[in-house]
This record gives structure tokens, C-alpha cells and sequence, in this order.
């Protein structure tokens, strides 16, 4: 079995791995490993974490104290210590303090220090003359032929290990720390392996193996050379980059999928303009010129044009009388003077409704007929976790000979089992300025509970006698922003215009 | 929409049975009311009133009527008692121009306590604000009866003629003062805004009773526990309202079991007896009530759905209730009709009909579009349409080249329709500089351009490419794979835009129609985002797109 497992293993290698393989038993730490195979360091780090993985090694971290040069180590090891160079200077004889300065080319500072170091080792003396002057020691000559054991030790390979110095490297080392900025000590991370068991069995084994095909390419298939031999293993379970797949916007994608249930069922998609005019927006709705929403603090009016142009006068006519008097729809009317002028002025639309009288209007109206429309609306609110600057809605109606409220109740049933996947409906009473009667949907949501899903009703004669609708009129509007929260994991209305790209990047396609 | 809050024992007291919380709230739902809260320890009951034309409701005595019908404790339409008081208003020609009309009534016998006044200001509030259109279409007052001196003056005076002391204050001020320093002066200033005359009330030893609709006085103008007789009045711009205010006053007040005594308003012209009744019927056809609903429903069970609503019937008619004006068509009382059957009688019918479901083409263009750049690897973001200028214009080094202001923003940030995408894509690189690159983004929408006097909403789809590397050469390639997956060509031409590197932006043609945008973002641009890398750029009108698409 273990023999087969080490064979297993060896087809498994990387290029990388078999390169550092035959040194494992010889050497334990990365620098070594990339001083003999010439890798670089991602690459020794990568093959050493792949064995490991494997279990041909195992890796331990240490962390130990190494030396490097300093900013002045670096300057002194292309110019020389000051205490060389003065000593140089003094070569041919004695000289004042700052012909020697100036001949060794040294800053006061580096002056100091050499005159302290070489006065220390008794390499020189100095006498007060009429200048100072210094004067070379036996012991000077002596060590100007040795050569100092500082400057050797600045000259070797960094970085050392503080462990690894010899008794006379350390006295150097020991001497150079009191000075500035020469060397430094620094804590490092090393990473050392050993071999396993089944470690020792794989560098018994000859891993050149000129058998195993690492990447297949072009030419091997040409040429057929994959035959006879074996591919190199993966390691499958190891991790790759990240990658994410472009795609939807998710509230976006949600939207969709809401249309895409809606042409299921048979309704007709439209839209309208985002500038409407008070006319579509309320008053062919029969809401009546005074009533609250349409307030200032209930719709967003706009700078320019205040006015629209192209209304059909006949219609806005027809409508006004209706307002005022009811005009033969058997209705008593509002009892109000229409204004002609408020009809014509522009707003943001305020809600999807607005849509439906344009296309009751329409000549490509259909009788039967199903249509929908899903389109962004806008309401003056401040904007928190509850309220969007602008928000979508969805809502329709179904027009069709003979039709009453139970097919309302029916509808509403459909929009519960699509949306809501709930059998379990309560259909109560509500209101709405445009249909009568008006009823409000409860659907019991496996997750939510209940929740409020629909608003529909029967629009009212007013509204459609004028516009020259004599069949009944189921008109809807469903709420789908709690939904969509909920399908998409949200707390905040906000996040359904997210401006975080790791949420758009990392949501899920559910 | 409004709420008001009662007590359970007091609901209890009035409908005469003790009813539970829970069977409240089902109740509720006869009137679209909705039960918001019950805080058991205080014995406080909130209710939300979701229907805006039936005023009536938003009074604990106005839904207690509404549930003895439902219980059948009292059936039919009520009727007000009323004693003919010896009571007179004299309406002066001068209110004409301000506030012209005036109605009211004095109750009598029944002595009030805190809750009680809770409760009746708490409809005058109702009433005022929502009903009323915040006191500018109606106004309520309510008095001590005892201190005032029939009959009662109402006239429109000069602002500085008379001064009174207004109540919460204790020194004496003119109608110019009060809507100079008194808070309720400045809240409804509006109201009487441009008026050389102002209206007041005063009974006829001159004492002023109140300032309509601003504020009463302070001597007669305010109840107090152990009061025993009130006087209500309501002003306001429009007749039937201020009719059906008192209506409604008197009815809650008379169910408290006060005597309703009647007020004679005479204006120049004419006399009015108030509380009146409007007498109102509208004919009923009990077979567009089957049609209507769908349900098979006998004559004898519509009439008996009539008189739970409290709607007297006669042969082919219903009498209305005197504090209901919402019914306008016969719809209106079919729906009473369903309701008090009761919505869950009524069975669900699926629509037999077939229809084939289609959206509009330019949907499926759009959507062939979004499709081909999400295969790009471009990710999909959206935005609200509501942006700013500084965004549109400023940050883009651009002049405005047609935009929808909202009159009435709620905000600086939120003030204009969009009129392109691509700075508010910028805006959603700004506020992800610490995420991983490259950040290839789209969106595709609505914009709304203004050309003097007409506004044109276009779809539109932009892109942005942001990393080290994202260049022209990487953002035509985009454009091509697009327009060529799409069957398209098209000619590009240098232009001249602020917003981008002059020498690296185009403008793309389709059929000698101009359809798209395309080039390097400026760096002063970039910096004015705050964004760290560049940025490569696409902004296509698909509503023209499509146009030509569709020629060919």
C-alpha cells in the first residue's frame, strides 16, 4: 500500500516540487533551498506549501533574530569606516586634526568617532602642539596590515543569523550595535521543514520521471507524445483565485423575473412617460383637484416646463364635467369648479396607475384585454431604511365583458399562489380614490406570515365612461419591495440600489 | 393617515357590549380602519383610518355607530334629535371674500371630563387637518356655552380693529399680532394670506369668541372638566363641508347623550338651520349589485347588507346617512353592500378569457443589450433616477444640457431626473476604491432630457471600465463586440466633451444618426470623483438605437 502511495504522490508533483525534492534531506530552510535550485522565493514558498499539504514535509515556523546593514553600513561599505580611513591618512606621517580631516575627506561627526575608536585601540595618540596633532601607534601600523575586523564583518553576506556568528564576528558585531545606524537587528520569520515519514520514502525515489506529462499542449497532441504516458496529478481540493461572474443587478434580476410572470399570465406590458401631467396622473382617476395627494407634500412638481402641451382637449372636457358633475356616468360628480389650468401641470408620476387611463384611452386598447406596467415612481419622502428617492412599481388591470369581483378575488388568488407561493388569501375592504369597490390583499407568506400583497378594485364609471370604456375594469397594483428584501436578504430598502460592488459582486443568483 | 386613540371600556360603553381586542380589530375592518396598537395598562387603543372620505369614522362615536350595525344593535339610518334652539348666527357680508360660510350648534347636559375632551379635540383636530386641508378649507371651534351671548357675530374686520386675548397667552393682541407672534398665528398665517380683512367671532356683548381659523380666545374659547354646555361652530371655504363637520360633531356628541340644540345661520340673503340634513338618496338597481359582484345575493340580503351599513332602503333607493358625503354613485353603496355581506362570502372566479402576455419590443432590445455585456464580464448596478447637478454637470466639467428640476425637493441630492448614466456610475466608483479591480460596471435606464418645452425620456445604457489598464482601445472593443453581435455599424468621429481627454472621445453613428458616446474619462473629472484609476467609457441612446434597428 505505502509503496503505491508514494507512487500516487510522485505523479501528483509539480515541476516545482521535483526541483527542490532531491535537496529535502540535505537542507531545512528556504534560503538554502533557494541558493541551490536558483528559484524564486514565491516559488520555493508555493512548491513548500504544496508538499506540505501532501505531507512530505512538514512546516514549522520560526521566528529569530537576524542582522542587517544599516544606512551607514551601506555608505561605509563603499567608503571605507572612518577609523580605516583616518588611520590610512596617517599612512605617511603625522598630521594636525584638520589636515587629517580633510585628507581622510571625513564630516566632523565621522571624525569624532574615528579618533574615539582608533584612541581606544591605542592605534594613535595625540599631542597638543601649536595644533593638535595625531601621531600612528605600532599598533596602528599593526592593524592597518590585518585590517580592521569591523569592516570585514560589514563586508560579509547579509542578512546573518545572530545565532549563526562565530565568537569574533560576534565582538564586531557587539562593537558596531553601540554605533549609529551601521547595523540593525531584526526579528524574522523563517520557515523551516523536515521531512516525514512518508517524506523520507519520496526523496528515495527518482522524481526526475520523464514519464509524466505536466501540461498537455498543443504539439503533444500533435505529435501524440501523451501516449504511454501519465498525466501529473492535481491537487484538486487546493484553492484558486477568486473569481466572479458578471451578471444581474439582483433587485434588476428580481424586476424580471416579476415580468416574466406577468406575460406567463397573459397580461400585456406598457409604460408612460416620467413627467406627467396632473390630468393622467389624478384627474382622469377621479380624484378630485382638491384631494390630499396632491398636495405638495405628496407629489414632486417640476421647474420646466410647468405646463404640458399636448393634451387631448376633448377628453380633458369630457373629464372636467365628470369632476363637476358626474355628466351622465349616473354619478353625482365632486360638485367643484374644474381647473382647466391644473390639469395641464406637470409632476413626476406619483404612482404606476397613471399609465392605465392613457391606455384605456388608447385605440390599440383590447377588449379582453390584460396589461401591466412596471415603472419607477416618485413620491417626496426623506430617505431612510423605509423610503427610496424613487421606487418601483407594478400594477395593471383586466378589462373584459361580464366580469365582477369575484374574477377581483380570483385574480388576487393567481397574484398569492405566483408571488407569495400562498394558498391562504384574506381579501378586506380598502380605498382607493378610483375604484369602488376597492379590496386590499393578505396573503400568508411561508416566511413573512401574513403580509399586505395587492391593492385592487373596480374602477369607478367616472373614470371610465370618459374615457370611452363601457366594460368592467379590474384594476391591481401589488407591492413587491418587501419581497424582493426578503428573496435578497436585505434589511435596508436602500441596498435595493446598492452602491457596494462587493455586494453586487458576491450576491447570490437565487 | 390619520390615526386616533380611544379606550376599549369607553368602545365597549357606547356599542353596549364587551368586546374583545381581537374582535375589535376585525370589526375595524368593516371602515378600512386597521388596528395599530393596544397598550393594555393604559387601556389606549390606536386605530389607523384608511379611508379619507369617510371623515365620520375618525371618532370613537362614529365607529361604535358603525359597529352596532354590524351587530345588529341599531339597524338603518340614523336620525339626529335635534331641539330647535332659540340660537342665532349672523353671518356679515364682509366673510364673503374670506371665509363665507359658518354652521354650528350647542349641546347641552352632559358633563365633560378629561377623556371626553381628549375625545371631542381630537376630532376638531381630525377634522381640521386632514379633512379640513390643515383649517384652510374647514375650521372647528369649540366653546363654553355658558359665557357666551346670543346671537353671535360673524364678520370680517381690519387686522388691527380689535384685540382680544388669544388662548395659551395672557396679554390681549390684535389679528395682526397673532399671526405676527402667536405660534398657532404663524403655523396658519397661510391660510388668510393677501386678506385686507380677517374673519372673527364675537357674541353680542362684544366679546370675541375666536379668530377663524386661527385661534379662540382664551376667555370662552376652551372646555374644561365640569363643563356641561358646549358650543361647536365650523368656518371654512366651502359649504357642504362645513355642513357635514357639524354633521358629524353633533352626531358623536348626541351618541355621548348630550341634547343637540340647533343654530339659525342667516346670511344676507338666506337662512340656514344647522346641524341640517342633507336628505340624501341615490337610486339602487339590486341587479347591478349581483352583476357587479359576481355573487348570488337575494333582494332581502341586500337589504339587510343596506341596514347593517346604516343606510335606510326604500323601493328602489337608500337613504344616506346625514354624516356620510362620500357617496357619489350607485358603486359607492355596492360596495358598502359587499362589505357588510362580507368579502369572504364572495366567491373567486378565474378569468376564462385568453390572452397572449407581450411586452414592448424596445423591452426585449434592452434586455439583448444587458445580456451581451454581462457576457463581457461587466456587472450590472442600478441607481435611483432622482441625481443632482453637482453630480451631472459639475463633477463632469459639463454645462447643463437640459434637465428637470424638481420644484419642491425634499433634498439637494435628490433635486433632478438624470440626464445621462455615466457620472452616476463614476459616483459608484468613488465608493468602491478599496474594492478589487478592475471594476468594469454598467447601468441601463431611463433619462429625461428637457428641450425648452418638452421633456424626452430615453433608455440608455452606460458603461465603465476602471483599473491601471482601462484605455479607448479597451472600451471600443466593448462597443464592437456590441454593435457587431447586434448586426450593427457604425461610424465614429472625434467630439468635443468636457468631460472627457481631448483626442480620445468619439461620437458613435449609426445611419447617419447620432447614438452614442464613447471615450477616456478626464482626469480632472476622475480626481473630482476621487477616483484613483482611469476610467474608459460608453453611453448609448438604445431608444434611438432602437429606432434604427427596427428600420432596417
Amino acid at each position: 500500500m505505502a509503496n503505491l502511495d508514494v507512487k500516487k504522490i510522485i505523479r501528483s508533483l509539480h515541476p516545482l516540487e521535483r526541483k527542490i525534492i532531491p535537496y529535502l534531506d540535505k537542507y531545512n530552510s528556504m534560503n538554502s533551498l533557494k541558493n541551490i535550485t536558483k528559484l524564486k522565493d514565491v516559488e520555493i514558498m508555493r512548491a513548500l506549501q504544496w508538499l506540505t499539504n501532501k505531507k512530505i514535509i512538514e512546516l514549522k515556523e520560526d521566528s529569530k533574530e537576524i542582522v542587517v546593514l544599516g544606512p551607514n553600513g551601506k555608505k561605509y561599505l563603499s567608503e571605507g569606516l572612518p577609523e580605516k580611513r583616518l588611520l590610512e591618512a596617517l599612512r605617511k606621517g603625522q598630521l594636525t586634526i584638520n589636515q587629517a580631516k580633510a585628507k581622510a575627506n571625513l564630516s566632523k561627526e565621522e571624525l569624532n568617532i574615528a579618533l574615539g575608536v582608533l584612541r581606544k585601540k591605542a592605534a594613535i595618540f595625540i599631542t597638543k602642539e601649536r595644533d593638535l596633532v595625531i601621531k600612528m601607534m605600532d599598533q596602528g601600523k599593526n592593524i592597518l596590515q590585518k585590517g580592521f575586523m569591523e569592516e570585514q564583518f560589514i563586508q560579509k553576506e547579509f542578512p546573518l543569523s545572530v545565532e549563526d556568528l562565530s565568537p569574533e564576528e560576534k565582538f564586531s558585531f557587539e562593537q558596531l550595535r553601540r554605533r549609529k545606524d551601521i547595523i540593525k537587528l531584526e526579528l524574522v520569520k523563517t520557515k523551516t521543514f523536515k521531512l516525514t515519514d512518508l517524506g523520507k520514502e519520496v526523496v528515495k525515489e527518482n522524481v526526475e520521471a520523464s514519464d509524466i506529462i505536466d501540461s498537455l499542449t498543443g504539439n503533444i497532441l500533435k505529435t501524440s507524445a501523451w501516449k504511454g504516458k501519465a498525466f501529473r496529478r492535481y491537487d484538486i481540493e487546493a484553492n484558486v483565485p477568486k473569481l466572479f461572474a458578471a451578471k444581474k443587478q439582483p433587485y434588476r434580476r428580481f424586476l424580471d423575473e416579476v415580468r416574466q410572470s406577468f406575460l406567463a399570465m397573459g397580461f400585456k406590458e406598457m409604460t408612460g412617460p416620467l413627467v406627467e401631467t396632473e390630468f393622467w396622473n389624478m384627474d382622469a382617476l377621479f380624484m378630485p383637484q382638491f384631494h390630499s395627494a396632491r398636495d405638495i407634500h405628496d407629489a414632486y412638481y417640476i421647474k420646466a416646463p410647468k405646463q404640458a402641451k399636448s393634451l387631448p382637449m376633448d377628453l380633458v372636457r369630457k373629464v372636467a364635467k365628470v369632476h363637476e358633475n358626474g355628466a351622465g356616468t349616473g354619478s353625482k360628480g365632486w360638485g367643484y369648479a374644474f381647473d382647466f389650468k391644473k390639469t395641464q401641470q406637470n409632476l413626476l408620476r406619483t404612482h404606476d396607475t397613471a399609465i392605465s387611463p392613457r391606455i384605456l384611452y388608447s385605440e390599440k386598447l383590447e377588449v379582453p384585454g390584460k396589461y401591466f406596467q412596471m415603472v419607477r415612481c416618485f413620491r417626496p419622502d426623506v430617505v431612510d431604511a423605509t423610503h427610496l428617492p424613487d421606487f418601483n412599481q407594478t400594477g395593471g388591470f383586466v378589462i373584459e365583458e361580464g366580469i365582477n369581483f369575484s374574477h377581483l378575488k380570483g385574480l388576487l388568488k393567481l397574484f398569492a399562489e405566483k408571488f407569495c407561493e400562498s394558498d391562504q388569501i384574506k381579501v378586506k375592504p380598502g380605498y382607493f380614490p378610483f375604484t369602488e369597490p376597492s379590496a386590499e390583499l393578505m396573503a400568508k407568506h411561508p416566511d413573512l406570515g401574513w403580509i399586505e400583497l395587492a391593492g385592487s378594485g373596480i374602477f369607478r364609471p367616472e373614470v371610465c365612461r370618459p374615457l370611452g370604456v363601457t366594460a368592467p375594469v379590474i384594476a391591481w397594483g401589488v407591492g413587491l419591495e418587501r419581497l424582493a428584501m426578503f428573496k435578497l436578504n436585505l434589511k435596508d430598502i436602500r441596498q435595493l440600489f446598492s452602491y457596494d460592488l462587493d455586494f453586487i459582486r458576491n450576491a447570490r443568483v437565487i | 393617515m390619520p390615526t386616533i386613540t380611544f379606550s376599549l371600556k369607553d368602545i365597549q360603553k357606547l356599542v353596549g357590549k364587551n368586546l374583545t381586542i381581537e374582535e375589535l380589530s376585525a370589526l375595524l375592518e368593516f371602515g378600512k380602519c386597521e388596528l395599530e396598537d393596544y397598550q393594555k395598562d393604559e387601556d389606549e387603543v390606536t386605530v389607523s383610518l384608511g379611508d379619507t372620505n369617510l371623515p365620520y369614522l375618525w371618532s370613537v362615536e362614529g365607529i361604535a355607530r358603525m359597529i352596532k350595525g354590524i351587530l345588529g344593535k341599531e339597524k338603518g339610518c340614523p336620525k339626529l334629535k335635534t331641539a330647535k334652539g332659540p340660537y342665532k348666527i349672523l353671518v356679515d357680508p364682509s366673510v364673503a371674500k374670506v371665509r363665507p360660510y359658518i354652521a354650528a350648534f350647542v349641546a347641552k347636559g352632559c358633563k365633560v371630563d378629561d377623556y371626553l375632551i381628549k375625545q371631542i379635540v381630537q376630532l376638531q383636530e381630525k377634522l381640521c387637518e386632514s379633512y379640513g386641508r390643515r383649517r384652510d378649507k374647514l375650521a372647528l371651534g369649540v366653546y363654553k356655552y355658558d359665557k357666551i351671548k346670543f346671537p353671535i357675530h360673524y364678520k370680517a374686520t381690519h387686522p388691527t380693529s380689535t384685540s382680544f386675548i388669544p388662548l395659551d397667552f395672557k396679554k390681549e393682541m390684535t389679528q395682526q399680532e397673532i399671526l405676527e407672534d402667536h405660534p398657532k398665528g404663524r403655523e396658519y398665517a397661510w391660510i388668510l394670506k393677501d386678506q385686507k380683512k380677517l374673519p372673527l367671532l364675537v357674541d353680542d356683548s362684544k366679546e370675541v369668541l375666536s379668530f377663524p381659523p386661527i385661534i379662540n380666545s382664551a376667555l370662552t374659547g376652551k372646555i374644561e372638566p365640569g363643563d356641561e354646555n358646549i358650543f361647536v361652530e365650523a368656518t371654512g371655504t366651502d359649504m357642504d363641508s362645513v355642513l357635514l363637520a357639524i354633521n358629524i360633531f353633533a352626531y358623536a356628541l348626541s351618541d355621548r347623550g348630550f341634547e343637540i340644540n340647533s343654530v339659525e345661520v342667516k346670511y344676507q340673503k338666506k337662512k340656514v338651520v344647522t346641524p341640517a340634513s342633507f336628505d340624501d338618496s341615490i337610486k339602487i338597481n339590486f341587479a347591478n349589485v349581483r352583476k357587479m359582484l359576481g355573487v348570488d345575493i337575494n333582494d332581502a340580503e341586500i337589504r339587510k347588507s343596506l341596514e347593517k351599513a346604516r343606510y335606510d332602503t326604500a323601493k328602489d333607493s337608500v337613504l344616506i346617512p346625514d354624516y356620510r358625503r362620500d357617496i357619489l354613485h350607485e358603486v359607492d353603496v355596492v360596495e358598502d353592500i359587499a362589505i357588510f355581506f362580507g368579502y369572504d362570502r364572495i366567491k373567486e372566479s378565474r378569468l376564462s378569457s385568453y390572452s397572449l402576455g407581450e411586452t414592448y419590443p424596445l423591452v426585449h432590445f434592452i434586455d439583448k443589450v444587458r445580456e451581451l455585456l454581462i457576457g463581457l464580464s461587466v456587472h450590472e448596478i442600478i441607481s435611483p433616477i432622482l441625481s443632482n447637478k453637482e453630480i451631472l454637470y459639475n463633477k463632469m466639467n459639463l454645462k447643463d444640457f437640459g434637465t428637470v428640476e424638481i420644484e419642491n425637493m425634499m433634498s439637494e441630492t435628490y433635486s433632478v431626473l438624470r440626464s445621462w448614466l455615466i457620472p452616476l456610475l463614476l459616483d459608484f466608483l468613488s465608493k468602491n476604491k478599496h474594492v478589487e479591480y478592475p471594476q468594469n460596471i454598467f447601468e441601463q435606464g431611463l433619462v429625461s432630457v428637457r428641450d425648452v418645452d418638452e421633456v424626452y425620456d430615453y433608455e440608455r445604457v452606460a458603461v465603465v471600465l476602471c483599473s491601471e489598464k482601462s484605455d479607448f482601445t479597451k472600451i471600443k472593443k466593448v462597443l464592437n463586440a456590441l454593435f457587431l453581435a447586434l448586426g450593427l455599424e457604425y461610424k465614429i468621429e472625434e467630439a468635443a466633451h468636457g468631460s472627457f481627454i481631448e483626442g480620445r472621445v468619439g461620437r458613435v453613428s449609426v445611419a447617419g444618426k447620432k447614438v452614442a458616446y464613447i471615450g477616456e474619462m478626464h482626469p480632472s473629472v476622475l480626481q473630482n470623483f476621487g477616483i484613483e484609476a482611469p476610467v474608459a467609457a460608453l453611453e448609448i441612446n438604445l431608444t434611438e438605437l432602437f429606432s434604427l434597428v427596427g428600420k432596417k
